[in-house]
């Protein structure tokens, strides 16, 4: 075949004009998105605020956007996968507290993957005693590991539940050093271990929540299962938004009883430790900054809306969006200061 | 309580529809309960705690009973609590009664559902109080308990045994899960292949790769098979059941009902081994144990009463300390704190009419079940008469999608799907006894994390045997059981001896 010049000029023009449109595809999000999270719970809540997210800008964009609850791993390696913006991941400080843990599979996200915008806190991470722990406070406990007692704290290992443990440790040290071999994890798995590790008296301590933990708080003393909460890591900014009413019989002002300052867990002498579980999203090192750009605004917009803070703060989460740069710089700052906690004690793992 | 304002047309109206979308989840192979459930989980925020509810339970007790459609029919369990099913409906369907072992499947699967939403309403908070005296050394001798049918099962109970324990083995490659209580290290994966095995293989694909591909493998290899004419099949008129079939059969009902519902009560057993403890019960206390695996009415009639009784009992746990008893059970915290609803202690109390909602919809749900399926055996058993040149390669899609779509959309879970259909085809050839190996496939993981954690939390060996009364009732049941197998073994052989 004779190529002509006119041929040749048809040809790359065709196939410019019908470039053109996947180049402009290519700088916005696609019509089908898999949002992947780092849990493999449809009943936890990632899932829930993803969901609650994964709605609203779906609807926002016109597009259609699927919540899958594949796990951290499958969910790295899917979004690692894919820069197009077809899968984006959304999970939580486990995704950071994981790697400064050195637990496998997670690997920095702040040098592997773009950090996305922040969405909502979950403020009820928080320590638990039986009802009838001779312990008080977080000073009792402290005090006790000081004059040379063992508390035992039941903890998921490698993250979000073991962040707090890594803390009471750091301010035991900072009080006492050598009285934080004293405090003892006791490794579990689903929250019904750790109340079971209660139940059984294998642990003093565990970690809980709020939604998870408050009705056994309203047992009576006698009751195997009762329960009393000793510590709220979040910020006390962060539970002032929480609803007045708080949670059953937990009021916003009991809650604030149990976080910083009124219960203080030292992070460096002056200042109080404290942890809000904020949930976030994570993209491909190299998409477009023109998607990244599209959901921050189309977020923007959902949140000036306000319609998705009744939805979040239904599910007690508090709403707290942030755009990609300022989220980063955010999770950046928390995850300096938790590695310091971490690398104090000399908690992280080997591998 | 006004009846009324609950039970709605609307309500009614998503109990039977949720019972019938589950039935169709439960039926295909691959799709489970759970995944009905988290797929229309978004659904109940706009339709309120109530009617939402009533959709996802219509859609547990759907789900739940579905599976033993494949499981009768066609030799693959629909969901891995329809295990235990396969091992004497397929033969009976094999036999021609196909339509007569479904119904003996849907009848046991009502009376199962039935007894356990009777100890729901009645007995829920005490129950609960009992199953926190269950500690890991407990849970660990009833999956030891589940573990000892894996030389009952056994043509030749050595062989089971192997069969069993490479079960065991297998299903601890992977990552030794932090979710779980485990370390987070890798183990038993050959160099090189961390990448593929570190979530280890998944439950689903390796059972229907076990019992679905393995089959289509192994008629393949026989040629062009023929199929069941309708002639073969006894539909209808020809069918032989009679409710009369289940008069030697209430105490297996109800101790199977009760197995289902104990094993539901305690977080974190799993809901495949109420089947199976069920069936482990059923044999052990049968006159002709050794009928059991050939197309036995009371197996079927355990393993379904058994996995139903499964679904009042996993609501225990959830409602009365707001810890969820299986992995279905575990979405509805989801639709609870959607609606802002909190579960706990306390829930049933402060809670009367989503209780008795709950109460309701299950009730519902079971007649649905009863009757959506019982009137509809007739066309679901000529599925047998269907040309197998076509129905194999339908077969062979549905498992493939369900093996793709069991974790979302990973490629993994398809290649063990036919690692796994391949393995099982093999197996058979070298007297690896597939029933044992998949038992100890579902269990294995349960029974690490038991015993280690056992062994962290109390020291060392002897608390197996001291903890409590329960583990020494536990010991004695599985003595019971290894004895009764060790018996039947004695006696096969003897009479082997004898035809000789």
């Amino acid at each position: 075949m004779k190529l002509t010049r006119r041929a040749i000029l048809a040809t790359v023009s065709a196939a410019a004009i019908l470039a053109q449109p996947l180049m402009a595809a290519a700088q916005e999000l696609p019509r089908n998105v898999r949002l992947v999270i780092g849990s493999t719970s449809t009943g936890g809540d990632t899932y829930q605020n993803a969901a609650i997210v994964a709605d609203a800008l779906a609807e926002k964009l016109g597009i259609n956007i699927k919540v899958d609850a594949v796990g951290p791993t499958e969910a790295f390696k899917a979004v690692g996968r894919d820069k197009r913006g077809t899968t984006l991941m959304m999970h939580h400080d486990q995704s950071y507290l994981g790697h400064l843990y050195g637990v496998r599979g997670y690997d920095d996200i702040f040098a592997e993957y773009q950090i996305g915008p922040t969405v909502a806190v979950n403020p009820g991470n928080a320590y638990l005693l039986p009802k009838d722990s001779p312990y008080q406070s977080m000073d009792d406990i402290l005090k006790a590991v000081e004059s040379g007692e063992r508390v035992r704290v039941a903890i998921q290992p490698g993250g979000v539940s073991e962040i707090g443990f890594s803390a009471m440790k750091n301010a035991a040290k900072l009080a006492a050093p050598g009285s934080e071999e004293n405090l003892v994890a006791v490794n579990t798995g689903s929250q019904s271990d750790k109340d079971q590790a209660l139940f059984d008296d294998l642990a003093d301590v565990i970690n809980g929540s709020i939604q998870s933990n408050e009705q056994y708080t309203q047992l009576p003393a006698d009751d195997q299962k009762a329960m009393r909460f000793v510590w709220i890591t979040a910020r006390p900014e962060t539970l002032s938004q929480a609803p007045e009413a708080g949670m059953g019989k937990l009021s916003r002002d009991d809650m604030l009883k149990y976080a910083s300052p009124e219960t203080s867990v030292t992070l460096d002498g002056s200042k109080d430790f404290t942890f809000d579980k904020v949930f976030f999203f994570i993209y491909n090192k190299d998409m477009d900054p023109a998607i990244v750009k599209q959901i921050d605004d189309a977020l923007a917009e959902i949140y000036a809306d306000g319609t998705i803070q009744e939805r979040q703060k239904e599910a007690f989460f508090i709403p707290d969006f942030r755009p990609s740069a300022e989220a980063r710089a955010h999770l950046e700052e928390k995850n300096a200061a938790y590695a310091k906690v971490i690398d104090a004690i000399g908690a992280a793992q080997t591998n | 309580m006004d009846l009324f304002d609950i039970v709605t047309p609307l309500f009614l109206s998503l109990i039977v529809g949720g019972t019938f979308v589950g039935i169709i989840f439960g039926a295909i192979p691959g799709m489970t309960a759970t995944m009905a459930v988290a797929v229309c989980l978004p659904l109940t925020y706009s339709l309120g705690l109530n009617n939402g509810l009533a959709l996802l339970l219509g859609l547990y007790v759907g789900g739940i009973s579905g599976g033993l459609v494949p499981a009768i029919l066609l030799g693959i369990p629909g969901t891995p609590s329809s295990i235990t099913t396969c091992f004497d409906g397929h033969p009976m369907t094999k036999a021609g009664e196909g339509e007569k072992a479904l119904r003996i499947g849907i009848v046991a699967s009502l009376v199962g559902g039935l007894i356990s939403l009777l100890i729901l309403d009645l007995f829920a908070p005490v129950l609960a109080e009992f199953a926190i005296q269950f500690s890991y050394v407990e849970k660990f001798l009833i999956i030891l308990f589940a573990l000892s049918v894996m030389a009952a099962l056994s043509s030749d109970m050595l062989m089971g045994i192997f069969s069993g324990f490479l079960g065991i083995f297998i299903s601890l490659i992977g990552t030794y899960s932090i979710e779980s209580g485990g370390n987070g290290e890798i183990r038993l994966i050959p160099p090189g292949m961390e990448n593929w095995l570190e979530s280890g293989f998944s439950l689903l694909p390796v059972l229907i790769g076990l019992f679905g591909l393995a089959a289509i493998l192994e008629e393949a290899e026989k040629g062009v098979p023929e199929s069941m004419s309708a002639k073969d099949v006894k539909i209808g008129a020809a069918s032989t059941f009679s409710f009369g079939i289940f008069r030697n059969q209430i105490g297996n009902l109800i101790r199977s009902s009760s197995i289902g519902t104990f094993v539901g009560i305690l977080p974190g057993v799993g809901g495949s081994a109420a089947s199976i403890l069920a069936y482990t019960g059923a044999k052990t206390f049968s006159k002709h144990p050794e009928t059991f695996g050939k197309g036995e009415p009371a197996g079927i009639v355990a393993s379904e009463s058994g996995n139903n009784g499964l679904t009042g009992g996993a609501l225990v746990p959830l409602l009365s300390l707001g810890i969820p008893g299986d992995s279905t059970t575990a979405l509805l915290i989801g639709a609870f704190t959607l609606q802002g609803v909190q579960v706990g202690p306390l829930f049933i109390g402060e809670n009367p009419r989503t209780w008795d909602a709950m109460i309701i919809a299950m009730l519902v749900a079971n007649f649905a079940m009863f009757g959506i399926m019982y009137f509809a055996i007739r066309f679901m058993a000529r599925v047998v008469t269907v040309p197998k040149p076509i129905l194999f390669p339908i077969i062979l899609m549905m498992c493939v999608i369900g093996a793709y779509t069991i974790n979302y959309g990973i490629m993994f879970d398809v290649w063990t799907l036919l690692i796994f259909g391949l393995f099982g085809w093999a197996a058979v050839k070298v007297g690896i006894e597939v029933a044992p190996f998949i038992i100890g496939f579902i269990l294995g993981p349960s029974a690490e994390i038991y015993f280690v954690k056992s062994l962290e939390s109390f020291g060392d060996l002897t608390i197996f045997f001291t903890k409590s009364w329960i583990a020494i009732f536990l010991w004695v049941l599985i003595a019971g059981s290894i004895g009764g197998s060790a018996m039947l073994a004695r006696k096969r052989r003897m009479q082997e001896a004898f035809a000789e």
